[in-house]
Formats: C-alpha cells, structure tokens, sequence
C-alpha cells in the first residue's frame, strides 16, 4: 500500500512534465520522422503524398546540403579544439590567480550570459571593413581583411566568435572540476619533488578526465548545431562558404515551405550527431579503461 | 489515497486544456468590446505587434472601420509578432492553415501572394467596381492579381531610389537628368569613372552598394533585369529555364561584375559609406530620405531616377511591394471581408500609415493629400518614379527560391567572379525543383 501510493504521488509530480514532453517533444519526434517519408507542404496540408525514400535521395543529390554539411563539419573541427583547450587553459589560470579571481570569472562568463544576436552583432562591428579588428591591424601596417565578408576568412572569423562566446561557460565547469580535486594529492607530489607539468599530467589531468569527456561531447554537439552567428552575421554567405545544415534545414522548412524535406534532413542530420556521439563515448571510455587498469597496475 | 488521485485527474485534465486550446473558436456579440447583436464579425491578423507606430496605425484605421460600419460589421484585429527574416508571423499562417484556424483577413507580403493564392490560402476579393479600382496605384492592382483575378490590396506601397550626394556631383560636373530620360547601363558607367577621383579623395567609393543576403537584393536590382527586357520566371510563374538563364540576364549579372572589378563599389560592405558623405550614390528604400533628414542633414540628397538598360523601351522596371490584405479561403462572407480589405487599404488608411511611419500610401487620393509628395523633390520623385514606372517583383509560387537564387547568383557572380552561365543554371536547378509541386 505504501509503496502504492508512493508511486502515485510520483506519478503526480512526473506526469505534467511527461504531459508537456509528449505534446512539445516526443510526438514531433515523431511526427519529423513520419514527414521525412512525405512532401508534406507547409502552405498545402491536404495534397501531402507519401514518397518513400526521395526526400533523402533528393538531400543527398543536393550539393547544397553537401556544402552544409562540409561547412558544419569545419566548425565542428575548429571550434571543439579550441574551444576545450581554451576553457581547460582559463580554468587553470583562474586557478592560479589570487588578485581579482572573481572579476576574471565574471569577465570570461559574461559573453555567455549575453543572447547570441547580440553577441552576433557585436562582432559584426568589430569584423567590419573599419571596424575596431582593421583598426588595430592597420596600425601594424597590415591590409584591411574582409573577415566576415570574405568567402575564405567567414567561416574561422565566425568560428572564433563563437569560442570566445562559449568558452566561459566549459571554464565554470572545469574550475569546478579543479577545487574538487582534493589538495593531499598536490602535497604528496611536493613532497617528491614533482615538476609543475608532472603534476598538471599525473594529477590534474587524470581528475579532470571525465568533465573532459563532458565538455567535448557538450562542446561538440554544440557545434553541430551552428545557426545563430551566421544567420545574423553573414546570412549564411559569402557564396554559402558559412552555411550550415541546421541553416539549410531552417531556409527548407521555414522559408520555402518544404516540412517534408526538411524532416529528413533534420532525421540524416540526427542519425549523424548521435553516430558520433556514441563513437565519442566509445573511444573516450575506452581510454578511462586503459588508466584505470594502469592505476590497478602500479598499485 | 482518494485525493491524490483527484489531485493527479485534475492535473491530466490541466495539461490536456494546455494541449487543446488554440483550437478554433466561436465568437458571439457581446464577447468582444464593440460587438453587437446584429453585426458581421470579421476577424483579422497583421503582421506586427500593437505597440508600433505601424500597430497603432492599424488599429486606429480599424476603429474608424467599426464607427463607420457600425450595426453591419464588426472587425476585430490581432497583432501577430514577427521576426526580421519574417518568422512567426508566418509560421503562424502556416500552422493554421493545417488546423483550419485562419481569420478572415489576413496581411501577406506582396511577392507571397501568387503562393497563397496558388495554394487555396486566399480567394479572390469580391468584384471591385471600375471605379473603386481607379482610386489604386497601378503597382498595387498589379501586385495583388494573380491570373487576372483580383486577390489583395496594399497596405502601402514602396519604393527604391538612386540618391546621390548633390556636393559630390557638382564637384564633377555631372547633371542629373529628368525622370523619363534615366541614365543607360554604360552612361552610368562613364559617370561613376569620372566619380571615381572625387570619392578616392574622400577615401570612398562611387556606390555605396552591396548585395545582402535576404529580400532585399531581388527589390533593389531585378528593375536591372527588367529595364534589359529580361524576366526571372515566365508570365504564369511555371517556368524558369529560358527566363531566369537568358542572355539578357547574364548581361546583368556580368554588368554588376564591372561595377565590382572596376571598384565602383567595395567588395565588403563599408559602414554608412553614403551617410558620411564618402560615397556619390546609393541605392535604398524610400525609408533613407527620412534617415537622411532626421541623422544626416549635412548631406544634401537628391533622387536620381532609376537607371535602365541601354536596351530600355520605356516600360515599367522600378521597386515596388509591400504588405497587403487578403481575404481567405476560410471566411464565410468574402464581402465583409473585401469591404475591410478596401477600407484597411484605402485613402485614409494609408495616410494615417504614413503620418505614422512615413511608409508610402497605395491610393492616388492620399498622395494627392499629403503635401510632402508635392513639396519636397525627393519624396515627389520616389512617387513618380512607383507612379509612373513600378514594376512587381516575380509572381510565381516558388518565390522565395527565386529570390534567393537571384541573390546568390548576384553574390557568385557580382562578387566572386564566378562564371555566370554556370551559376544561373545552377539556380534554374534549384528553380525547378521547387516547381515540380505545381508542374505534376
């Protein structure tokens, strides 16, 4: 009885959440897939035929959604990379510091308080023909750079943005990481004369292994999903060099009616982002493995 | 044990009202201020939120509507919020069109017309006599007809214009000509040359011109493309191959590489190049004039008419669309509805629009009644210019492909120096793709 009425008073906090779930998440879910197989046309409900496989044959003929999806790609590559690193190099820093701690924290957080647009404009000033960015490079005697007006400058000025924004963010998270690890670890390693970078490899590191394997899957689905900055900022431009897929995606559905295809881009690009989440997580766990088996070794 | 089950029932019950509510509803007298017994209920959306200057407008136009109206229709409007790249507004159409929940008027976009009507989302209005059609600029009977039937009438209308920086065309000598005898493709080339010196030394450029992404490119340069005789898409709005690939466009496309490969115009786009006064024209809505007034006064502005092709035969070719109102599919009493529709488009609706937001008027009268048309050159020139000269953009149900197909041409092209040919066939593709919905 008890355990009975346990479950209800369970179900009664769980349900409205699995009520608002169902309507806002899982059934669009479904419906997404369910369009991917139709030419369902946003402005004509009623002339939605059932069209088997050509919607995804049409995405992957269209070397617009190729160029879309090489373009995420490249974000992908240059954002996870530095993006990490950049927050494992602040949080260390900030570690370190004693004067200001709490200003440095605020500083290096506030960008991802701030709305993307926002943000997305900001740097539109500063990437512009004479902006802040030329100004500076003027004054090294170097040429006015198009940045986010050139087809090959865009995509890395918009990829840089976009750490300098969420960096912040993955540096709350691995500063927290550092003050949980406990200090007798530090103290045994002076006590043998460890160097600096013997201590941040021996000890540091193998700590903090598992938010890194957080922040990069985090930082890495994150990247995926690049639209914002280059819908405010280049409109996908110059000649699609920073068009995206959650980009084409958009343009499909919402610009040019077509629900149909643009589900099935939405169900390839998902199948792709969870693929990779999943060798993600294969290959990081398998490293976790190898250390433990080596901490049982030296022990 | 009791409770707690009510208590889970009445919250099962809670969400599915959630779930359910925008479904459609019934309105009677008396549930709506100013509803009576006895009138026709006529509900409407527009495409902004209450508190703008375009909102007040709005719903200022439509109390006069239920005043002058009363004890016959009653219309009730609802301000739709909507985004600078034309969400929400739009997903909300689009989304109750599949639920059956449209009003009976709504607000389109003029180069969205032809795909609403093409789609069954808007009827034609009831028949307008000779007479009450007189009263529209020729521009606004253009831009709602679809297949020779009537479908909407502008909220307001548009326009683009050439302006130039009257200091800098003195220095060089240069006489702008009169509205009927515009600049050709290579006089306009001639000029900028000779402009060419005088803007280096203000560290500008002849044009301040870019080709952004969005509506805006297909507004401002298709008049290229129609002044050369050439078309984007056919007359019925099915087909593309021959109109949007044709020599004549590729004449356009390559004469807009010139302006870049002459740097007549920056590559990458310069900050208020023409407001600071470093730059001798410009291309933009009839919006700057106000701009220009109101920020830059320095700047003595003047509107030059629009420049043609060397091939010009004297027709229409000039910017012009703006929103417009429809009826839909979904109203009970097309007539209530068209009789809203001419009231929300008419002389007094437009001139209260303009008193507003300085957006110009769809009707004959209202210019007539705004002294600004009359007294001030630039505003006078940017009317004649839609009077005499406006051109709607393509009417086809594919166009939001279409323009951004010629917006990417002009990009690939005008910027990048890609061939031409390839990249116009490349849009046809693209074109024809999203034809096959309506050419099957």
């Amino acid at each position: 009885m008890k355990n009975k009425s346990n479950s209800v008073i369970g179900m009664a906090f769980f349900g409205p959440a699995l009520v608002l779930m169902t309507v806002f998440l899982f059934i669009p879910m479904i419906l997404t897939l369910i369009y991917s197989f139709t030419d369902y046309f946003a402005l004509n409900p009623k002339l939605t035929h059932f069209v088997g496989l050509e919607n995804f044959s049409t995405i992957f003929k269209d070397d617009l959604f190729t160029t879309a999806f090489l373009n995420t790609v490249k974000f992908v590559l240059i954002i996870v990379p530095l993006q990490t690193l950049g927050a494992l190099g602040l949080a260390l820093l900030i570690n370190k510091v004693t004067v200001c701690k709490r200003y440095f924290k605020v500083a290096f957080f506030i960008p991802v308080v701030m709305s993307l647009a926002v943000v997305s404009n900001l740097w539109m000033q500063i990437y512009s023909p004479e902006g802040i960015l030329n100004t500076i490079l003027s004054n090294f005697g170097i040429d006015a750079q198009p940045f986010i007006y050139g087809a090959d400058q865009a995509l890395p000025s918009i990829a840089f943005m976009s750490v300098w924004q969420g960096v912040g963010y993955q540096m709350i998270i691995f500063l927290g990481g550092l003050q949980a690890i406990n200090p007798a670890l530090y103290e045994a390693a002076e006590m043998d004369h460890a160097s600096g970078w013997s201590k941040f490899m021996n000890i540091t590191l193998p700590e903090l292994k598992p938010l890194c394997v957080f922040v990069f899957i985090t930082v890495t689905i994150g990247a995926f999903r690049m639209i914002v900055q280059p819908m405010v900022m280049t409109g996908g431009g110059p000649s699609h060099s920073t068009y995206t897929i959650v980009y084409d995606i958009y343009e499909t559905g919402t610009v040019n009616w077509e629900i149909g295809l643009a589900s099935a881009m939405a169900i390839v690009f998902t199948v792709f982002v969870v693929i990779l989440t999943i060798i993600q997580t294969i290959l990081t766990r398998d490293k976790e493995d190898k250390h433990e088996n080596k901490k049982a070794k030296n022990r | 044990m009791k409770k707690q089950l009510l208590f889970m029932t009445a919250l099962s019950l809670l969400a599915g009202a959630v779930s359910l509510t925008g479904c459609s509803k019934k309105v009677n007298p008396g549930d709506v201020q100013g509803y009576d017994e006895g009138e026709q209920y006529i509900s409407m959306w527009v495409h902004t939120i209450e508190d703008t200057p375009e909102g007040e407008a709005y719903k200022q136009s439509v109390e006069s509507f239920n005043e002058k109206y009363d004890g016959t229709y009653f219309a009730d409007i609802e301000f739709i919020p909507r985004n600078d790249s034309g969400g929400g507004y739009s997903d909300k159409i689009n989304a109750s069109v599949m639920s059956g929940d449209l009003p009976d008027v709504i607000t389109v976009d003029g180069p969205n017309i032809s795909a609403y009507a093409a789609n069954g989302i808007i009827q034609p209005l009831t028949e307008l006599s000779d007479e009450e059609k007189s009263v529209y600029l020729d521009s606004i009977l253009e831009q709602g007809t679809v297949d020779g039937k009537l479908y909407a009438l502008g909220a307001m209308e548009s326009s683009v214009g050439l302006y130039y920086n009257k200091a800098i065309l003195e220095e060089a000598g240069i006489e702008v000509p009169d509205k009927d005898h515009p600049w050709t493709f290579s006089e306009f080339l001639d000029i900028l040359e000779r402009l060419k010196p005088v803007t280096d030394s203000r560290n500008g450029y002849p044009l301040d011109m870019t080709f952004p992404v969005g509506e805006a490119s297909i507004y401002y340069y298709a008049p290229f493309i129609w002044s050369n005789g050439g078309d984007l898409i056919s007359d019925d709005g099915l087909t593309a191959e021959g109109y949007f690939n044709s020599d004549k466009n590729a004449e356009v496309f390559s004469y807009f590489r010139t302006l870049t490969e002459n740097k007549y115009m920056s590559a990458t786009p310069v900050e208020k190049l023409f407001e600071s006064g470093r730059a001798a024209f410009k291309f933009d809505g009839a919006w700057e004039v106000n701009t220009i007034y109101q920020s830059y006064s320095d700047i003595d502005l003047g509107v030059a008419p629009y420049i043609v092709s060397d091939n010009w035969d004297g027709g229409r070719y000039t910017p012009t669309g703006s929103w417009a109102y429809a009826a839909t599919t979904k109203t009970d009493n097309p007539e209530a509805a068209t009789e809203l529709v001419k009231w929300m488009s008419g002389t007094e609706s437009g001139i209260l629009l303009y008193e507003k937001t300085k957006s110009m008027p769809s009707t004959y009268a209202a210019y007539d009644q705004i002294t600004t048309f009359e007294d001030d050159e630039n505003y006078k020139a940017l009317y004649e210019q839609l009077r005499d000269y406006g051109h709607p953009r393509p009417k086809t149900p594919v166009y939001p492909q279409v323009s951004t197909s010629f917006q990417q041409v002009l990009e690939d092209v005008g910027l990048s120096g890609r061939n031409v040919n390839d990249e116009m066939d490349k849009s046809v593709e693209r074109i024809n793709a999203k034809l096959k919905r309506y050419t099957r």
